[in-house]
C-alpha cells in the first residue's frame, strides 16, 4: 500500500507536473478523486511514471505506488502503438515456454531486453536498436567480461506499469526460473527500464547492473562534446546518475549539461508505450530544445524508449524543426569511438 | 519452429482449425465472394473479416487473435501493383514479414500467413484456405493457456472497441476528457 493518505494537498506535484505543462492532469487531484470519492480519474492514465513529483513532495507521498495500485486490473486509455507490445508480453506470458540451453556457463548474464521487437515494430524510426546489445557484448568483452546471453522473455517492465500485473507475474515466474538454471551471480543489462524491474520488482537475490556503470574503466580517448539524458528509471527511480557521467567523462568526453539535468531532468513522454500523443510529443520538443541549446553535437541516453521517441521526433517526415545532432545510446556511441580507434 | 509450440500441442479428436482471415476490401473479400458464388468447395474453418486495405492489419491485431486463442491469421490484400490505394499492400508485406520475425520466437511464424488474392481469384481462395487449414492441422491446436475469465474482465473486454476510438481521437490531436 502506498502511503498516499498522508497527502494534505498542497500540490506541489500538480505545480512540477511535466504532464500539468501541456494538459489538464493534476497528480494532486488524482489523489483526492482516488481517495475522498473513490473516483476513477482519466488522471492516473494520463501520468508518465517520470518520478519528478515525489522527490519534491513535502509529505514524501510515494505517488508512483499510488499509480500503479490504481491501474492495476483497470483498462487503459490509450496503449501506444496499438498495445503491440503488450500483446506480445501477453502472447508470451501465455505461452510454456522452453528453457533454452545454456549458452556458456559464464557467471555473467547479459539481458539485451526488447530491442528485437523494438526493431521489427519501430522500424520506421531509423534506428538500429540491435546495435545496443551488439555493442554492450563487444564492450565487455573489451572489460574481459564474457557473458552468457539470456534468452528470456520480456522482463514484463511495461505490463506491470500498465496495469497488468497477472501477465506480469507470469513473466517473472518464467524468468526467474531462467535465471536461477542458468547458475549466473551477476546480471548485466542494457536497458534502464529492465535495470529497474530486475532490481525492484523482481527478488532475485543476484547482483543486477546497467551497463553504464562499467563502462568507466574503458580508458578510450574521445575528444567530443556531448550532452547526457537521464532516462527515468536508471535516474529517479534508481538514483543512479553518476555512473553514466563518470562513463563519458573518465574516456575523455566533454559533457556538457541541459538546464534540466539529474534529479530535474525533463521526461521524453513516454516511460511504457503509453501516451505517445500530441501533448506528451510537446515535451519531447521541449527537451530536443534543451538539448540543442547545448551546441553538443551527441545527445547521449541509456533507454531503449528515449532513444526510439527522440528518433522517431528527429526524423519526423514533416517536421517543423530540424535537429542537427544525433540521438545515440551511450554503449553504442562508445563502441563506434573503439571502432574507430580512439 | 521451436520446439514450444509442438511440444504443448493438445491433441483432440475431430478438432477444426479456427482461422481468422482479414481480407482488403477490394480484391481478396471480392475474391471470397466470388469463392461462393461460384461454389468453389472450402473448409468452414474461417472467420473472414473485411478490412479497406491488407496494410490497415496492424501487428497488434495478429498478436491479439494469437493471444485469444486464434489456430492461425490470415492475411490477403490486392497483388502488388493492383493496390486500390496504390502501394498499401507494399507496406503491409513489410509489416507482415516483420510481424512473422518476432513471431518465429515463439514458435508462431507458420500461423501467421500473407497471400495476394483478387478479386477474379475465387478458384485461389478455396485453395489458400484449404491449404492453409491442413497446414494448421499439421502444427495442432494454438497451445496458449486460456485466463480464467471472471465476469470484470468480460465487462472490460467489450469496452476495448470504445478504448480504440478513443486513442484514434487522440492521436487526431483532439483532447480527450
Amino acid at each position: 500500500m502506498s502511503n498516499v493518505q498522508s497527502c494534505y494537498q498542497c500540490g506541489k506535484c500538480t505545480s512540477i507536473c511535466p504532464m500539468r505543462r501541456v494538459s489538464k492532469t493534476s497528480p494532486r487531484s488524482s489523489i483526492y478523486n482516488a481517495n475522498i470519492y473513490g473516483f476513477e480519474t482519466q488522471d492516473i492514465w494520463t501520468c508518465l511514471t517520470c518520478g519528478l513529483c515525489p522527490q519534491e513532495c513535502p509529505q514524501q507521498v510515494d505517488f508512483l505506488s499510488f499509480i500503479r495500485e490504481e491501474r492495476q486490473g483497470k483498462q487503459p486509455l490509450a496503449i501506444a502503438h496499438l498495445g503491440v507490445f503488450t500483446e506480445l508480453a501477453e502472447l508470451s506470458s501465455r505461452l510454456n515456454g522452453n528453457i533454452a540451453e545454456k549458452s556458456g556457463d559464464s557467471k555473467i548474464g547479459f539481458f539485451p531486453g526488447c530491442v528485437d521487437s523494438l526493431d521489427l515494430f519501430l522500424h520506421d524510426v531509423k534506428t538500429n536498436f540491435g546495435e545496443i546489445t551488439t555493442s554492450s557484448v563487444r564492450l565487455l568483452d573489451k572489460l574481459g567480461m564474457k557473458p552468457q546471453v539470456l534468452n528470456m522473455k520480456c522482463c514484463g517492465h511495461d505490463v506491470l506499469w500498465q496495469g497488468k500485473k497477472d501477465v506480469f507475474n507470469g513473466l517473472k515466474e518464467y524468468n526467474k526460473k531462467y535465471i536461477q538454471e542458468s547458475g549466473i551471480d551477476t546480471l548485466v543489462t542494457s536497458c534502464a527500464e529492465c535495470y529497474r524491474t530486475f532490481s525492484k520488482d523482481y527478488d532475485l537475490g543476484i547482483k543486477v547492473i546497467h551497463t553504464s556503470q562499467l563502462w568507466d574503466k574503458l580508458g578510450l580517448k574521445i575528444n567530443q562534446d556531448v550532452t547526457y539524458h537521464d532516462p527515468c528509471r536508471l535516474g529517479r527511480h534508481m538514483g543512479e546518475y553518476d555512473a553514466p557521467r563518470k562513463a563519458l567523462t573518465a574516456n575523455g568526453v566533454t559533457l556538457k549539461e541541459m538546464e534540466h539535468s539529474k534529479e530535474k531532468a525533463l521526461c521524453c513522454g513516454v516511460s511504457n508505450f503509453m501516451n505517445c500523443n500530441e501533448q506528451t510529443k510537446a515535451l519531447r520538443i521541449a527537451r530536443m530544445n534543451e538539448a540543442e541549446a547545448t551546441g553538443a553535437k551527441t545527445l547521449i541516453t541509456t533507454c531503449s524508449k528515449c532513444l526510439a521517441h527522440f528518433n522517431c521526433l528527429k526524423n519526423e517526415k514533416d517536421a517543423v524543426k530540424k535537429y542537427d545532432f544525433d540521438v545515440v545510446d551511450l554503449s553504442v556511441f562508445l563502441a563506434r569511438q573503439l571502432e574507430a580507434g580512439k | 519452429m521451436s520446439t514450444e509450440a509442438a511440444a504443448g500441442t493438445p491433441k483432440s479428436e475431430g478438432w477444426e482449425p479456427n482461422i481468422l482471415a482479414f481480407c482488403c476490401n477490394w480484391c481478396s473479400y471480392a475474391g471470397a465472394d466470388l469463392a461462393g458464388v461460384s461454389r468453389f468447395q472450402y473448409p468452414p474453418t474461417v472467420k473472414v473479416l473485411r478490412v479497406m486495405c491488407s496494410s490497415r492489419v496492424e501487428p497488434a491485431f495478429i498478436l491479439k487473435a494469437l493471444k485469444d486463442g486464434a489456430d492461425g491469421v490470415l492475411v490477403a490484400g490486392c497483388h502488388i501493383g493492383d493496390c486500390h490505394y496504390i502501394d498499401g499492400n507494399k507496406n503491409a508485406e513489410v509489416r507482415i514479414n516483420n510481424t512473422k520475425k518476432a513471431l518465429e520466437k515463439l514458435g508462431f511464424d507458420k500461423r501467421l500467413r500473407l497471400e495476394w488474392i483478387s478479386a477474379s481469384e475465387g478458384l485461389r481462395f478455396s485453395e489458400v484456405i484449404r491449404n492453409f487449414t491442413e497446414e494448421i492441422k499439421k502444427l495442432g491446436q494454438n497451445p496458449v493457456k486460456k485466463p480464467q475469465i471472471n465476469a470484470d474482465e468480460r465487462r472490460l473486454d467489450t469496452s476495448d472497441i470504445s478504448v480504440n476510438m478513443r486513442s484514434i481521437a487522440n492521436v487526431q490531436g483532439s483532447e480527450v476528457k
